[in-house]
């Protein structure tokens, strides 16, 4: 008895299948070819998006929802007193309520509530979607950052990250720049590269980090430059190497994996220039520069809006090596100051980006990997006796991210957490409902944006995530 | 596509088929016409108002799908809901009618309690067996008779087959027409050859020889391939091979501040693997030592080397134990059976005949047999460098145990019924203690990695004592614990009694049971990966999933043929290579005349009508790029080095540490295995940052320049390069290339060369002696890549001059105002600059501060100042002077008072032109090793280096 073919069966046998990188299904409606040789060439949509690229602004560390954009007046009347009922679960002991030393205000012909803490970002208020309702699975740092970025909290079972299933899905627009870039100033957050790597898809859609508090470009991208020779000498020299190719190639049969071998000569060459380019906020004019301000955050939020603008994907936007937003002690103090770094780059992105147009369909996330206490930290004996005054714990409970433009609802607050900020109670949204959105907003179904691995169909959102089509405008 | 042409395809795809494994679909149970009506009109609809919200799809609550009939029969995670023979007995039925047993909740939980004639009705279409239409259950082959659970059976072979491969290839390709490639040149055949069994390019003079070799192919042909299996190089290139099977790497993986990550002892499981492929240790043995080696070796006899094999194992990720154990299991079976054991973690495999029972069982193998040691297998060391690192690592374990004394002496103290047992009292030392200990550990663990001294170790497992029962993980969670689960090996969904492991863990048996020849995947697995690591695919594809979701063979009788040969000839891998190599497949050229008819049928090459080019790996590319250029080591085994940073070791790849944590992301550019898990396939990717690699790295530089200083003083230089990289004389089109090259080049490129020795920036040390004022500056010597030095191992106690150093924007002076550190600044032109910039020390508070000075040549003191030991930061400026061509500018950091203790400091002067008119002159910006303009000849060979001619193999 013969069985019947399948469908996949069929399509694995004659060469329209998984081609040579064990595409999934949905990609093998493209040409097979073209992505076989070309890992990066654009993808195809499961349906239109309404976002054609990302840039996240990560704040890691975890920033404060009920300081910047989660307004709980009731924090005011219950300052020093207990959580009436008691408090939750959370990293390390807390004590009373303690209100914000922010002050809240309403914005915009939307009215939403943000606080002084990014005041500047507050006035783009029409253009951004708040999310009130986060919520992750524990207060941790590493398992958090992992799930925000892989969709899998455990630390040591390593996916891809969600800027690697980006760029696998959709490639990128401009060959001439990596698909995925990290910036991040001064060195790796925690779990460090884990962040933004491919795990098993093929290393052409892991993050290229930059280390943006570099300046000079050479030392951005590795080997971007020929150090022992001018562009001109090396055109000659790649003249030659192409030369020779062609003459071995003679009048065989084109032979696909040599030709895009050539190819990638070609464009790795006019990278140098392009990459070099992008990353150069020299060239932008002064009244752009002065927009973001001629800060280390200024300059790498610019350097994002350059690298969206001339095709990259995605770009994540750290806010600095380790853990900067995760203020223990002294609120006030401490995210006054990582507020005031970020407020205005951000701000000036926003702007810049819609300026020019390319807020309509680039998807501009903000957020960490949880959020923070209501509740005034404790001092931990042997941990942190010495230094807290004042400060906020780790906050999986509920959390606040926003995004803003690429098909994201402008001037729209979404979800509510309790009375004082602690716990996501109305239409909670957990990370993996986000990425099942930003993928949908992205025109993937994420159920069907899979990687076939280990016998496996992998995705960003294992078994789960729902799309929340309130969001979306 | 038209219609002949879909024919001949279907065709074709239905021979592939049929010349497959045969499926002998277990009848579904069927049922009358009215039965089914009666479900989809009665039962149906109830199900989709009351049940399928919740209980459907990979969601489904507590794992009970009740939207197909295979769902109702196997039940939830727990247990069975349904018993055919008493419907009213069944769980389920007690929940919808709100029986309100211990144990049964009311269902529907959410909605209203259903209709009392419902629930008739839905016992008694369990009375009738479940009735659903067939099409709909999804799964109705048999998975047991899936064929890679079959035995292997060695398929006929006539007397004047020839060579097996190419009869079983050639009766294929007869089917469909498609045409063999000729055989490829002698030329062609040696290269391909070294890369495919060495991972090394070929050396011009032997492949002459070979050449030239008067006997005919068949004698001259297995003579070198004797030759190249037993060169020392083999096991270089096939060891990595299972290393991408083994996840190896040189980390565990991610650990908290303070812990070191290295396991400082991989290296032994990588030297044993590449002794043991040299000596062609049969592969059953190297299975069962790589699995269970320490039950099967004399701990005292020399064969304790053995040991190490056990790194398969133990270098496994680091966290939580079930991941490790998953992750075992993982590499275990995927590795060595091509099979998907580790989807049975959570629920039954979705596909494969694998229980999470089964899943368990090996578990239980895994989990007691967690317990690591560590003993010597390498030599003993001797003499006074090792007398001394004994002592220091003494002095490392002392600093432990003076912190640990007193807190177990009080603990002992407060409970006297407390053993000595080391582990049970630090287990009740207090949090913050535990975390000091952490701490001291990975202090001196640090020590021991660094030091690199100790006799090589092996990472073994042995096993418990007394093991323990293991019990299923229901959805994989730990805290939710299922029926018990014995040991015991896979019955492949076969209605055997499985084989029980009764000895210890049952590791040993579990080691057994893979190599036995009645084992249907083992010798499957591993032909058709040697076959994939010749062709470039394997005769499976999916190359570590047999199971049902993955591919048919393409050949399946040649893929049995392979297996039984394999064992017949006693596990060897060294001749299956041989079997092989000397088959007229894999000597076919990479061109085929009759390509376009060809690809018509068979674009993919499933049938292997001619050789796959390659491009190289990125091993046998740095690896080549080393050999061709004359600069690889010989140096064979020994520690791991770092291969894509400076100083970029010479050692082949198969050293190179690999960090599975953060691997340097030029190894995945280049597609290397992923570290984390086993990597069946590398992907096989394109992309421009591969290119940015081999055009601009100085590693690449490096190597040409190295072959271009042999052949700029020859007499035919174009020859030489030639015959170092492609083992083949220039042609005469080469020739003309090259020379039009060169005449286009060179003065461009002297003129470049001018311009780069003439940086403004120089970094040296010496003296300002306040008398004459003059400044004594010598240059660094050394170039480590990163920084200038003057000793090769910086520092050295007693020596002032190791302390000295700079590299970007840091630096440290010697001891005296004799060392003081200087860079050097020379004016390009006439100009009036200033001078700009911030001077730091790094350790505020310590020391007695530097003297700080800003000096001309002319000795015209520019600025001079003691820093202050206290501050932390001090401004170097100095307002506009003029400056003549030529002049030179020295900036100073003298240790003061002959103390340079806590002297290092952090400073990267800018020189900017007054006018602003040329950009600033900052030394960070700028710093550099020595300056090395390419020449033409090194630009030449570098060229060469990136050619298609030298980067594939044809």
């Amino acid at each position: 008895m013969t069985p019947p073919f399948s469908r996949r069966e069929l399509l694995q046998r004659t060469g329209m299948g998984m081609g040579a990188l064990g595409m999934s299904p949905f990609l093998s409606s493209l040409n097979a070819g073209d992505r076989s040789l070309n890992p990066l060439a654009p993808g195809k949509t499961h349906f239109a998006p309404k976002a054609k690229r990302v840039i996240h602004i990560f704040a890691n560390g975890g920033p404060s929802q009920v300081d910047s954009f989660d307004y709980k007046p009731e924090l005011e009347k219950y300052h020093g007193k207990e959580v009436p009922g008691g408090g939750l679960r959370t990293e390390r002991k807390t004590g009373t309520l303690m209100k914000s030393p922010f002050n809240f205000s309403q914005h915009g012909k939307s009215g939403l509530w943000a606080s002084d803490l990014f005041p500047k970002v507050a006035a783009m208020a029409d253009d951004l979607c708040v999310i009130n309702s986060m919520y992750a699975n524990v207060p941790n740092h590493e398992p958090s950052l992992m799930l925000m970025n892989t969709g899998a909290e455990r630390v040591n079972l390593v996916r891809p990250s969600m800027g690697s299933w980006v760029t696998y899905g959709l490639g990128t627009e401009n060959e001439n720049l990596p698909g995925f870039v990290s910036l991040c100033p001064g060195g790796v957050p925690i779990v460090e590269t884990q962040n933004w790597r491919s795990a098993f898809l093929p290393g052409a859609y892991q993050g290229a980090h930059v280390d943006t508090k570099n300046t000079l470009i050479s030392k951005l991208i590795p080997d971007i430059r020929n150090q022992r020779m001018p562009t001109e000498i090396q055109r000659k020299q790649l003249d030659l190497v192409q030369e020779m190719n062609r003459q071995d190639i003679g009048n065989a049969p084109v032979d696909p994996d040599m030709e895009a071998r050539m190819h990638s000569l070609e464009l790795a060459y006019k990278m140098q220039i392009e990459a070099t380019d992008a990353f150069n906020v020299d060239r932008e004019p002064q009244h752009i520069r002065d927009l973001y301000g001629d800060t280390l955050h200024g300059r790498q939020m610019l350097i994002a809006r350059r690298l969206v603008e001339r095709g990259t994907r995605f770009v994540q936007v750290w806010h600095g090596a380790g853990q900067p937003w995760d203020s223990h002690a002294e609120i006030a103090k401490n995210h006054g100051r990582l507020g005031a770094e970020a407020d205005q780059p951000i701000a000036a992105l926003l702007m810049d980006l819609k300026q020019r147009g390319l807020l309509e369909d680039t998807l501009v996330i903000w957020g960490g990997e949880f959020g923070r206490t209501p509740t005034v930290e404790l001092p931990t004996p042997g941990s942190n006796a010495a230094d807290t005054k004042l400060g906020r714990d780790h906050n999986h409970h509920g959390f606040t991210m926003w995004m803003a433009g690429g098909g994201a609802k402008g001037g729209f607050q979404y979800g509510q957490t309790d009375e004082f900020g602690f716990k996501a109670v109305e239409n909670p949204m957990h990370v993996h409902d986000l990425h099942a959105t930003i993928l949908h907003l992205l025109g993937f179904d994420h159920e069907k944006l899979t990687y076939r691995y280990a016998g496996r169909d992998f995705r960003l959102t294992d078994v789960h995530g729902e799309v929340f089509h309130d969001l979306i405008a | 596509m038209t219609a002949t042409k879909a024919s001949i395809l279907i065709t074709f795809l239905v021979s592939l088929a049929t010349s497959g494994a045969v499926f002998c679909a277990d009848p579904p149970p069927t049922f009358e016409p009215a039965q089914i009506e009666f479900f989809e009109k009665e039962i149906r609809p109830i199900l989709a108002d009351n049940c399928l919200d919740c209980h459907s799809g990979t969601k489904a609550k507590v794992g009970l799908q009740l939207d197909h009939r295979e769902g109702w029969i196997s039940g939830s995670d727990y247990r069975k809901v349904i018993q055919l023979d008493k419907p009213a007995e069944s769980i389920l039925v007690k929940a919808i009618k709100h029986s309100g047993e211990k144990g049964i909740l009311s269902m529907p939980e959410k909605g209203d309690k259903l209709a009392d004639a419902d629930i008739e009705k839905i016992t008694q279409w369990i009375t009738m067996g479940l009735p659903w239409p067939e099409y709909e259950d999804s799964e109705n082959i048999d998975p047991s008779e899936h064929w890679s659970f079959q035995p292997v059976k060695k398929p006929p072979l006539p007397e004047d087959a020839g060579h097996p491969i190419d009869y079983f290839l050639k009766e294929a390709k007869k089917k469909v027409g498609v045409v063999s490639a000729d055989k490829a040149d002698r030329k062609t055949l040696y290269r391909r050859a070294h890369f495919d069994l060495l991972g090394l390019p070929p050396k011009f003079d032997e492949a002459e020889k070979f050449i030239a070799d008067s006997r005919p192919d068949q004698e001259a042909w297995p003579a070198l391939i004797d030759q190249l299996l037993t060169s020392p190089h083999y096991g270089e290139r096939w060891a990595r091979q299972w290393m991408d099977i083994a996840r190896y790497s040189d980390t565990k993986g991610y650990e908290g501040a303070g812990r070191e990550r290295r396991f400082v002892y991989s290296y032994a499981y990588r030297n044993w693997l590449i002794k043991s492929l040299n000596d062609d240790l049969p592969y059953d043995k190297f299975l069962l030592y790589q699995l269970a080696a320490e039950q099967l070796v004399d701990w005292n006899s020399p064969e304790k080397t053995h040991l190490a094999a056990l790194g398969f194992l133990s270098l496994s990720k680091n966290g939580k134990t079930e991941l490790v154990i998953d992750d075992r299991i993982d590499t275990t079976f995927r590795g060595m059976m091509a099979l998907t054991v580790s989807c049975a973690r959570c629920h039954d495999h979705k596909f494969d005949p694998i229980s999470t029972s089964e899943y368990y069982g090996l578990y239980g193998v895994f989990m007691n047999s967690f317990k690591e040691e560590r003993p010597e297998v390498g030599e003993p060391k001797m003499g006074p460098e090792w007398d001394k690192y004994l002592k220091d690592r003494a002095a490392q374990q002392k600093l432990i145990d003076d912190f640990l004394a007193p807190k177990f002496a009080k603990l002992r103290k407060e409970d006297p019924k407390l053993t000595d047992d080391r582990a049970l009292l630090t287990s009740k030392l207090s949090r913050a203690d535990r975390r000091e200990l952490t701490k001291k550990q990975g202090v001196y663990d640090k020590f021991v990695a660094d030091a690199k001294m100790d006799p090589d170790k092996a990472i073994i497992l042995v096993d418990t004592e007394k093991p323990r029962a293991q019990r299923i993980f229901i959805r994989g969670a730990p805290g939710r614990q299922g029926d018990e689960a014995p040991r015991r090996f896979l019955t492949f969904g076969k209605e055997v009694d499985p084989v029980a492991f009764t000895k210890g863990s049952g590791r040993l048996e579990l080691a057994q049971q893979i190599v036995t020849p009645d084992n249907p995947l083992t010798a499957r697995n591993i032909v058709n990966r040697v076959w994939m690591w010749h062709f470039g695919e394997g005769i499976v594809r999916t190359i570590d999933d047999f199971g049902i979701q993955g591919e048919l063979p393409d050949h399946p009788e040649l893929l049995d043929f392979l297996a039984t040969w394999f064992v017949e000839n006693g596990w060897s891998i060294k001749e299956l290579h041989r079997l092989i190599l000397t088959s007229e497949t894999w000597q076919q050229t990479s061109v085929n005349t009759a390509e376009e008819k060809n690809m018509f049928v068979d674009p993919e090459n499933r049938l292997l009508w001619k050789y796959n080019k390659r491009r190289l790996d990125l091993e046998q590319m740095r690896d080549g790029i080393l050999d061709v250029t004359g600069t690889l080591s010989e140096e064979m085994y020994g520690r791991t080095v770092k291969i894509l940073e400076p100083p970029y070791s010479n050692r082949r790849s198969v050293y190179a540490f690999i960090d599975r944590q953060n691997l340097n992301p030029i190894f995945r550019n280049f597609d290397f295995s992923n570290p984390q898990e086993t990597t069946a396939k590398r992907p096989s990717t394109t992309i421009p940052m591969q290119a940015l690699f081999t055009m601009n790295s100085k590693f690449m530089q490096d190597r040409a320049t190295e072959l271009a200083k042999k052949g700029v003083t020859q007499k035919d230089p174009i020859q030489l390069y030639h015959r170092a990289v492609f083992a083949k004389e220039p042609t005469e089109n080469d020739r003309l290339l090259a020379d039009s090259f060169f005449t286009s080049v060179e003065s461009e490129m002297k003129e470049y060369a001018k311009r780069q020795t003439n940086t403004a920036w120089s970094y040296g040390y010496g003296e300002h002696d306040e008398k004459s004022e003059k400044v004594s500056f010598t240059p660094y010597p050394l170039w480590t890549g990163t920084q200038w030095q003057i000793e090769k191992e910086t520092p050295i106690k007693n020596n002032p001059l190791s302390y000295l150093y700079a590299r970007a924007g840091a630096t440290h002076p010697g001891h005296t105002s004799k060392e003081s550190s200087i860079y050097q600044w020379q004016a390009p032109s006439d100009l009036r600059v200033r001078i700009a910039g911030i001077i730091e020390r790094n350790a505020v508070g310590k020391g007695n501060g530097v003297k700080v000075k800003v000096i001309t040549n002319g000795g015209k003191l520019l600025f001079d100042k003691v820093m202050d030991p206290a501050k932390k930061a001090i401004p170097v400026t100095v307002d506009a002077f003029d400056i003549a061509k030529n002049d030179l500018i020295y900036f100073i950091i003298d240790p003061h008072e002959n103390n340079s203790a806590f002297d290092s400091v952090t400073w990267s002067p800018q020189v900017i032109d007054a006018s602003g008119k040329i950009p600033k002159w900052g030394l960070s910006d700028s710093f550099s090793g020595p300056a090395t303009p390419a020449t033409p000849h090194s630009a030449y060979v570098h060229a060469l280096l990136n050619t298609n001619r030298f980067l594939f193999i044809e």
